[in-house]
């Protein structure tokens, strides 16, 4: 126990790390994951077709052969990041994939006669899109946009094996110090649980905020 | 005001609307009846263009809806009517992300490009018009679906159009909730508006319409004023029609 509370300051760092990769996936996977979406719904057959490819092999595939891919093995073709890069560009395209999903099943949820309504006022199909669709979308996303989210909150461990020092790995290198295992992973266990129940509540909160109607 | 010409609208294999041919007059009420399924609801969504036609012609105030024309003319022409045209839905069919008041304005500020107080200033008047003052600020949800109905017609009503569409506005109503609605709709048709009413209030199609269309089978069987066809039906499809109905 005092081993841990001695090394806390090492483990909020790689927590820190841990959060970082969490956001910024996060923030990218939204974006692609939205434009995945629209893709699958609205456009044409073509952007339709590559959509659905990238969201079948994404799901299809180990996360961690995914990470391994974009840190080792476009290095052949001589492409090269940084770890904590590459950890963020294959946890952004990982989960822009399941939150398209998400999306997907969000904006087919909204009653037909609402773009109907709308368009029959005289806004095209994109305002109807952007003004009356999206808009309560977003509020049928947020359960499943929550769970995609924590499940990316744990997946971040994953990239410790491409030598990230976020919170796993802080771990594993305070284990190989001490040789001790069960206090730290203990500390972790407690610090991403922590992190985990945060996330859940601001995203009940948001729900929460949505839902005024 | 409407000018079709050989409208027919296939689902499939299956003819919906076949052969439809008929102008409608400005400011006419023109009530549409018969059994279900006849096609009254699809043949009124061909007017505005909810569904796609497959053969024929729709001319709404001089814009042409044909099959036949190049894509982009035709999402044009389409775009053009709609925003000369309101319609009222069967289930309403409000923003429900939306106060009653947005729900009015929000055309006029995506279509109109209007500022939000111009915007407002008609909204709100439109709500006393149709008895909803006090209920601006309230979410649809908070709403009884008679009142639910009058902010849709307002909302139809505040792109100024020149013809409404009524798709069996009073048939989710509570029996208790269709005066209030069928209301507006009369005061609407004292106003001059041109309207085509698809409904089952044979009641009011007798006293507010000035011309029964009555469909079955995807055609218009008879075309007649209400004294007429109430009274001496000619066809023996609308004769029987109008006997189940009245069994009631």
């Amino acid at each position: 126990m005092d081993l841990v509370i001695e090394n806390i300051p090492f483990l909020l760092k790689g927590a820190y790390y841990t959060l970082l990769i969490t956001v910024v996936s996060m923030f990218f996977g939204l974006i692609i994951g939205l434009i995945t979406a629209v893709a699958r719904l609205k456009g044409n057959r073509f952007l339709r077709m590559i959509a659905r490819v990238y969201v079948s092999i994404i799901r299809g595939t180990p996360p961690l052969v995914q990470i391994f891919i974009v840190y080792y093995g476009l290095v052949d073709y001589g492409i090269e990041f940084g770890p904590l890069t590459a950890a963020c560009i294959a946890l952004s395209i990982n989960i822009g994939a399941y939150v398209s999903e998400a999306f997907r099943g969000a904006i087919e949820s909204v009653p037909k006669g609402q773009i109907e309504a709308a368009i029959a006022t005289g806004m095209t199909d994109r305002q109807a899109m952007r003004r009356i669709v999206i808009p309560q979308a977003v509020r049928y996303a947020i359960p499943p946009l929550g769970n995609t989210f924590v499940g990316m909150l744990k997946e971040t461990s994953l990239v410790s094996s491409i030598a990230v020092t976020e919170l796993m790995r802080s771990a594993q290198l305070l284990v190989s110090q001490y040789y001790v295992y069960m206090p730290f992973y203990l500390a972790i266990a407690v610090m991403y649980w922590i992190m985990s129940t945060f996330f859940t509540f601001i995203l009940h909160k948001i729900e929460k905020r949505l839902s005024v109607y | 005001m409407i000018e079709i010409k050989h409208l027919q609208k296939n689902f499939g294999e299956n003819e919906v609307l076949k052969d439809i041919s008929l102008t409608i007059p400005s400011q006419q009420v023109v009530a549409v009846i018969g059994p279900s399924g006849s096609g009254k609801s699809t043949f009124l969504r061909c007017i505005n263009g909810l569904e796609a036609i497959t053969g024929g012609t729709v001319k709404v105030n001089g814009h042409v809806i044909d099959p036949q024309a190049q894509r982009k003319v035709l999402q044009k022409e389409i775009h053009a009517i709609r925003q000369e045209t309101g319609m009222v839905f069967q289930q309403f069919n409000l923003y429900p992300h939306k106060t009653v008041v947005e729900n009015v304005m929000e055309a006029l500020l995506v279509v109109k490009k209007m500022n939000k107080e111009q915007a407002y200033v008609i909204a709100s008047d439109l709500l006393l018009k149709v008895g909803l003052a006090e209920k601006e600020e309230s979410y649809p949800s908070q709403l009884s679906g008679g009142q639910q109905q009058r902010v849709a017609i307002a909302r139809a009503l505040a792109m100024e159009p020149k013809l409404m569409l009524f798709d069996e506005p009073t048939s989710a109503l509570d029996p208790e909730l269709v005066g209030e609605v069928l209301k507006v709709m009369r005061d609407l048709a004292e106003d001059g508006m041109t309207m085509v009413i698809v409904t089952h209030e044979m009641k009011f199609a007798k006293e507010v319409a000035d011309r029964i269309l009555f469909m079955a089978d995807g055609v218009i069987v008879e075309d007649a004023n209400p004294v007429e066809f109430f009274e001496h039906p000619e066809t023996e499809r609308a004769q029987k029609f109008l006997r189940q109905v009245s069994e009631f």
